[in-house]
């Protein structure tokens, strides 16, 4: 049988795959600071020895994440804060290691640790931000957390400690297994003292859903056509087997 | 089986939510001392089909891997204790909380549960009850024969007798505050509880130590803003949309494999 058999089953998958991909930003279209993932098909060649050149494999792979700023929605919460443009906001990890997000949907603790929405700590100018009991607490556009302490009026606010906002280059960051951003190297970025946040805001998902969905629309069309090249295989199979046994 | 269907499955069942937990915010659009809730939304781990820098050959290696993430899964609903906007209604048991601090009710079972809404009433016995006939915390009973009760700013409470134009002071209101509101649990009727994740409560007088006033007269609306809950229902239905047209896309796929192999 012939080989374009397994050509056309490689292409089918890695359809899939990339749809499995696209799916996955969709689904998350909605999801606070989310950044879409890009896939795309590499052609992996095979040319052993002499003959036609035509054994290339499909593979899927993600070369990358898109980066993009999404839209800022308002909320007008205290602790909600979105970054203007590019920057990354510096948490810890479940391992306690520093790690970087976009999510800015903050809240705090019952040991008073200012936290993201899904639990993990941010990072200050050294580890974890601690609040003290306050009646009102506020994030400054350069990431300063200020309260009001419980009792103190309005014009004693006091300093706490400032978030650790990084812009390092969108090649030297990649999204890991946990949804969080990392440095490539598995470095630590510095502090980067141009980057803003707008406080009383989060930042939407940066999925473009026609897109995604187009994507997933062509690349449906593009799995029934290696379905059809499987058939014509079988075809050609199946005639050479007749015209052999009439023989 | 295609991943896309399960992605898409973990997509549609947290749009779901989050249409619940809108509509839930909708239904209480008028409901005094209600905080909204937000569906808390996060993208689900990984999984890596390749690792990226794995070796094509002896002297190359993948510049780029294919991790495929598996969806997305509501993290938990998030009380937002802004503050609603204050309502003059003129009934002296009305109560508002200006600020910071909760109202304490006496549960049937002895427990202390916690609550911005104000509507005081009295029962049989002269104590004044919530709106489903829970006792305050502290307990103030209004005496026979009391034509009038003013409630200060700082909780003291005080009866007028008739014939007498001397009040006497009857009790006083404290509030409770939390470092965590969000962290508190909701149990219905306008009620939270003391969890771990919101701290011991914090007892005060009101008006003091950042504690909010207590205004007489004053309910406080929900704080759920309408437009906002309807534009979120937008893109939640849409988005809704798009992720059960790629679970149909899905299974035509699989339709079409299994008819034309």
């Amino acid at each position: 049988m012939d080989k374009a058999l397994y050509i056309s089953m490689t292409g089918a998958k890695n359809n899939m795959m990339a749809q499995a991909a696209h799916s996955n930003n969709l689904a998350n279209a909605n999801t606070t600071g989310f950044r879409a993932d890009f896939a795309q098909a590499r052609s992996m060649g095979v040319y052993y020895g002499d003959g036609h050149p035509t054994r290339a494999y499909a593979m899927t792979e993600n070369p990358a994440t898109n980066f993009v700023p999404g839209p800022l929605i308002e909320t007008g919460r205290d602790l909600d804060i979105a970054i203007e443009g590019e920057g990354l906001i510096a948490v810890q990890d479940r391992a306690g290691q520093e790690a970087y997000t976009r999510v800015g949907d903050l809240s705090v603790d019952a040991n008073g640790i200012l936290r993201t929405s899904t639990g993990l700590p941010i990072i200050g100018t050294g580890g974890p931000i601690s609040i003290p009991p306050d009646q009102k607490i506020m994030i400054s556009n350069d990431g300063i957390v200020s309260v009001q302490i419980l009792g103190d009026g309005p014009e004693e606010l006091a300093q706490v400690d400032q978030i650790k906002l990084v812009r390092p280059v969108w090649e030297d960051i990649e999204k890991g297994e946990d949804g969080l951003i990392r440095l490539k190297d598995g470095g630590i970025a510095p502090v980067d003292v141009n980057v803003t946040v707008a406080p009383g805001f989060v930042e939407g998902s940066n999925v473009n859903t026609i897109h995604e969905f187009t994507e997933v629309l062509s690349l449906s069309r593009q799995y029934e056509m290696q379905l059809k090249m499987m058939q014509t295989v079988e075809k050609n199979s199946e005639s050479s087997s007749k015209l052999l046994s009439q023989s | 089986m295609h991943a896309a269907l399960y992605v898409s499955k973990t997509g549609l069942s947290a749009q779901d939510k989050q249409l619940s937990t809108i509509s839930n915010n909708l239904a209480n659009a008028s409901t005094v001392g209600f905080k909204r809730d937000r569906a808390v939304f996060e993208d689900l781990l990984y999984q890596i089909q390749r690792q990226p820098g794995g070796q094509t050959n002896r002297d190359n290696e993948l510049p780029s891997g294919l991790q495929l993430g598996v969806g997305v899964r509501v993290a938990g609903t998030n009380k937002q204790f802004t503050e609603g906007t204050l309502q003059v209604t003129e009934q002296a048991l009305d109560l508002a909380i200006d600020g910071r601090g909760f109202l304490q009710v006496l549960l049937p079972n002895g427990d202390t549960a916690y609550t911005r809404n104000g509507q005081l009433q009295i029962n049989s016995d002269g104590d004044l009850v919530n709106s489903s006939g829970l006792l305050m915390e502290p307990n103030i009973n209004v005496p026979e024969g009391t034509n009038k009760i003013t409630i200060g700013t700082d909780g003291i409470v005080n009866a007028y007798q008739e014939g007498d134009p001397n009040p006497t002071q009857i009790g006083q209101f404290d509030l409770v505050d939390f470092i965590n509101p969000s962290g508190l649990q909701s149990v219905g009727g306008n009620l939270f509880l003391e969890t771990a994740a919101s701290g011991d409560p914090i007892n005060g007088t009101p008006g003091e130590n950042g504690m909010g006033e207590i205004l007489q007269g004053t309910l406080e609306n929900s704080n759920v803003d309408i437009v906002e809950e309807m534009v979120n229902m937008i893109t939640t239905q849409r988005v809704y949309e798009l992720n059960s047209k790629v679970v149909s896309t899905a299974d035509s796929m699989l339709q079409f494999i299994t008819q034309t192999l």
